[in-house]
């Protein structure tokens, strides 16, 4: 089909677009797997959902097309597909709802337990709730330490 | 370095070789089947809103619109569920400087305006529901931003979501007993680009825009609630 | 009946539901959740009548014709789904004490999504209805209301969300290549534009993405802590039953785009290091919601690796081995509800509650696979399957499978060895409203007994439609010219093959 492009003619907005998509995606998740902090990793999955988004919106691009709105009595040129901006739309207002519940999670974890660092986390659960870690599995103390426990929440 | 970090090191690394050959391999331009092409040619006839975004939104695609208000909505419950109500008896932060107060009072009503605006012209020009929406929320949350004190009335947030969200789904219900098509665009296309036009697309959109207003300034409302009663 | 209801009725519901609670008497809102759900059942089983086995209800939303809108495709396999998980809530929600409105409000969101990803027939569409039920389970997850439930519900919710990431990544990398996002146009599509390295990649991202809910092998590390903090019922709802039908999708994936690639490979290899991995995990654990949540790891696994068999037997075989496991997991969640905790609490539980255990037993050896019970059945369809592909990789798996039953006879005859025991010290006798889930979701297994041949057979008819990528491409293009802009649409749109074309000829 003679409408599939050359990438001469498409220009540079695609490869730099396309770019920017991998690097974001990439940034976001080496953030999510690096870092302990929660926020951080709140942050990387902020840039991910970017470099998804960004991504999407390149999928729709035309070389010299106009945006997808009618104007007045004008001739109607090339638009960009309309498609991906509704699914970007939708995909943005979705992460908003998430990145919402997260925060409002991270606001209880913290009053919880004074710390968003995920591994101070996991060892202050694990003493909370009379488990031991090994190796990063909680794993239940055995019956007699349980039984004091439970005797010691009915005493006070 | 644990095995968490390498693993996922590993990952990201064949993550990226991954896009890099696949980005290479995609077809630049308009794709063979051309949906989107078909969509932007029909819609104004079909549909008739001269922002075809909107009418991908509304008609084309209107219950990813739905299902992307219940996930806000589903959202704005569970975080009403883990903050809990306000504690009216802990004080709540000092209230703002002169500026931020004075220009909260000057912004409302032009913000209000703004943000109807577009939401009613989001079938012609850019905007619409979600743009709008967000504008308005802007309008109820900068009020709190300079006198934290005032309370949020989260009773007539939720009882404007309950009801927008209502609203959209009653206009696909009618559509459904009247076209027989869930969501299908009623009354007519009208004349292209006037203000009433595109059948029912205006009022789903301002559902929609009423239902984002209202869920995101509940949501910033919670949120910041909750840091003020630290 | 339109299919369209089954998604709209909850959300009406879950709208309306905090609004009832507060300006109507207390009793009208404690019963709206249930009531809808009863009237969604109704409508399932009404479409489940109307609907012959070789056709389906393939509903164009807005009147939009095939690719240009979404589809809802309403064939037997989805209704069984949407049916398992309405009535399974209704089950869960009947036995817990009513009148908490926001955990109402998200169950009856999660149904309503959960029936939506079941019907869906577009890709995108199927992203959004899948963050419907993914918001809705990190919002319930959380519902115990303690510091590590919320812990926990953060860190699944950051898995999730980063597989959902990729999920809508392999959505964009579908759209890239083909410029379509509709299931059956795709499946016209997909020999000659997506069974190349784009398309496999594009599968790999979506399978993690859906694999978070799914308890697939690599992203299934939310499951142990998520399933110990939160409520039994909800630990019940999300892995016994919601976790099937994201697996639903992936099956509708391979067999409509993927037929004829190495995709099934994929899944069948995380599927082994699943089944692998949480039953080894569930050997080492010592409590006992945790060796639940390993077990439903391994049970998922199984499940995934029914789905990787190409053809009907394993589509049998995978929505057997579901259906079984969604009515045996919220049994056994349920009674941990008194019995949770390190499983040395279980000692004596036989003295104490004889009928508790005896459910415990016979849900556990069904979950084994002792032949009387249909866990036997389901494993068998497997096995059979599996056999019968000739394929090296696939008889490796059988190997597997039974390695894996053994450790599971091991680790569960361990605990209802203690369960027996004499102790000083009784266990916690289970309340009555503990009892009666699991008691009717045992009774539910014990019907599936007695009409086993009945259910045999009508899996066997249902299993070789939906193998068969035709029927859903015949069932879903009627539509195309029965409606309106018939010319315009066909100009533009080139569908090669298309079965529209082939009957306007014949007219």
């Amino acid at each position: 089909m003679e409408s599939i492009m050359t990438i001469e003619e498409t220009g540079w907005i695609y490869i730099l677009s396309y770019c920017g998509a991998i690097g974001l995606i990439l940034i976001g998740t080496v953030a999510m797997v690096i870092y302990h902090h929660l926020i951080r990793i709140i942050l990387g999955l902020i840039l991910l959902e970017a470099g998804v988004n960004l991504f999407l919106i390149t999928v729709g691009y035309r070389a010299n097309a106009v945006a997808p709105i009618l104007m007045g009595d004008q001739v109607p040129v090339a638009m960009v597909d309309p498609i991906p901006q509704a699914l970007v739309l939708t995909a943005i207002v979705i992460g908003v709802g998430v990145q919402a519940l997260a925060l409002a999670l991270v606001i209880k974890t913290y009053k919880a337990y004074g710390t968003l660092d995920t591994k101070e986390l996991a060892e202050k659960i694990a003493q909370e709730s009379g488990t031991h870690l090994i190796d990063g599995i909680p794993v239940s103390l055995p019956a007699p330490a349980l039984v004091r426990q439970i005797a010691e929440e009915k005493t006070p | 370095m644990n095995l968490r970090e390498i693993s996922g090191l590993i990952f990201i690394i064949g993550l990226g070789f991954l896009l890099g050959a696949v980005f290479k391999c995609l077809p630049y331009g308009e794709p063979i089947t051309g949906v989107g092409q078909t969509i932007t040619a029909l819609a104004p006839i079909e549909v008739g809103t001269t922002n075809i975004v909107a009418s991908v939104l509304l008609a084309y695609r209107g219950l990813d619109t739905l299902g992307e208000l219940t996930v806000l909505f589903v959202a704005a419950t569970a975080i009403g569920m883990v903050l809990g109500q306000r504690d009216p008896e802990i004080s709540s932060q000092p209230e703002a400087g002169f500026i931020l107060k004075t220009a909260a009072n000057i912004l409302f009503p032009f913000l209000i305006i703004l943000g109807a605006y577009i939401i009613l012209h989001g079938h012609l020009t850019p905007g619409g529901g979600f743009q709008g929406g967000a504008i308005l929320a802007a309008a109820f949350f900068i009020p709190i931003l300079a006198t934290p004190a005032s309370p949020f009335n989260h009773h007539i947030s939720s009882l404007i979501e309950g009801f927008a969200g209502v609203a959209f789904i009653i206009i696909g219900l009618l559509a459904l007993f009247g076209k027989g098509y869930f969501l299908a665009p009623l009354f007519g296309t009208g004349e292209v680009g006037h203000l009433f036009s595109a059948g029912s697309l205006p009022l789903l959109y301002l559902a929609v825009g009423l239902k984002v207003g209202a869920e995101l300034a509940g949501l910033l409302a919670r949120l910041q609630e909750t840091e003020a009663s630290d | 009946m339109n299919g369209i209801w089954l998604v709209a009725l909850p959300l009406l519901g879950a709208f309306l539901l905090p609004i009832i609670y507060r300006h109507l008497p207390k009793k009208v809102g404690k019963w709206t959740g249930p009531f809808i759900l009863l009237i969604n059942l109704g409508i399932a089983l009404e479409l489940w009548r109307s609907i012959p086995v070789d056709s389906a209800q393939s509903i164009a939303m807005g009147g939009f014709p095939a690719p240009l809108g979404i589809i809802f495709y309403v064939d037997r396999l989805a209704l069984l789904f949407v049916m398992l998980v309405v009535l399974g809530t209704l089950i869960l929600w009947l036995g817990s004490e009513l009148g908490r409105i926001r955990e109402e409000t998200l169950l009856l969101l999660l149904v309503g999504g959960s029936c939506g990803l079941a019907l869906s027939g577009d890709l995108f569409n199927i992203y959004v209805f899948y963050e419907i039920v993914a918001v809705a389970s990190y919002g319930l997850a959380a519902s115990g209301k303690t510091g590590a439930g919320y812990a926990a519900s953060l860190r699944f919710l950051i898995l999730s969300a980063l597989g959902s990431a990729l999920l809508l990544l392999g959505i964009a990398l579908i759209y890239a290549v083909t410029g379509t996002l509709n299931l059956a146009h795709l499946a016209t599509l997909a020999p000659y534009m997506l069974n190349d390295i784009v398309g496999l990649s594009a599968f790999a991202l979506m399978l993690i993405g859906l694999g978070v809910k799914a308890e697939l092998f690599p992203v299934n590390t939310w499951v142990p802590e998520v399933y110990i903090t939160a409520p039994a019922r909800i630990s019940a709802l999300l892995g016994g039953i919601v976790s099937k039908l994201t697996l639903l999708i992936v099956l509708r994936f391979l067999v409509l785009i993927y037929a004829d690639t190495d995709a099934p490979l994929l899944l069948l290899s995380l599927g082994v290091l699943g089944v692998l991995t949480g039953e080894l995990a569930a050997l080492r654990a010592t409590d006992l919601r945790q060796v639940l949540a390993f077990s439903s790891i391994g049970q998922l696994g199984l499940v995934a690796i029914a789905f990787s068999i190409p053809g009907p037997d394993g589509v049998i075989a995978g929505v057997v081995l579901a259906l079984h496991h969604a009515l045996v997991k919220p049994a056994l969640f349920m009674l941990t509800e008194a019995w949770g905790g390190h499983f040395k609490r279980l000692v004596g539980a036989a003295h104490v509650s004889l009928w508790g255990t005896l459910l415990f037993i016979v849900l556990v050896l069904s979950l084994v696979g002792i032949p009387p019970l249909p866990g036997f059945w389901a494993k068998l369809l497997l096995l059979k399957g599996a056999f019968a592909t000739e394929n090296v990789w696939y008889h490796t798996a059988i190997a597997v499978v039974l390695i894996a039953t053994v450790i599971e006879t091991a680790y569960f005859m361990r605990i209802v060895r203690l369960m027996f025991q004499q102790q000083s010290e009784p266990p916690i006798k289970p309340r009555l409203h503990e009892l009666i889930p699991a008691s009717t979701f045992a009774a539910l297994l014990a019907l599936s007994i007695v009409y086993v041949g009945t259910i045999t057979k009508n899996m066997n008819e249902i299993a070789v439609k939906v193998a068969d990528k035709k029927i859903y491409i015949s069932n879903t293009f009627p539509v195309w010219h029965r409606d309106f802009k018939k010319n315009a649409l066909t100009e533009n749109v080139k569908i090669p093959n298309s079965p529209s074309s082939k009957e306007e000829t014949q007219e």
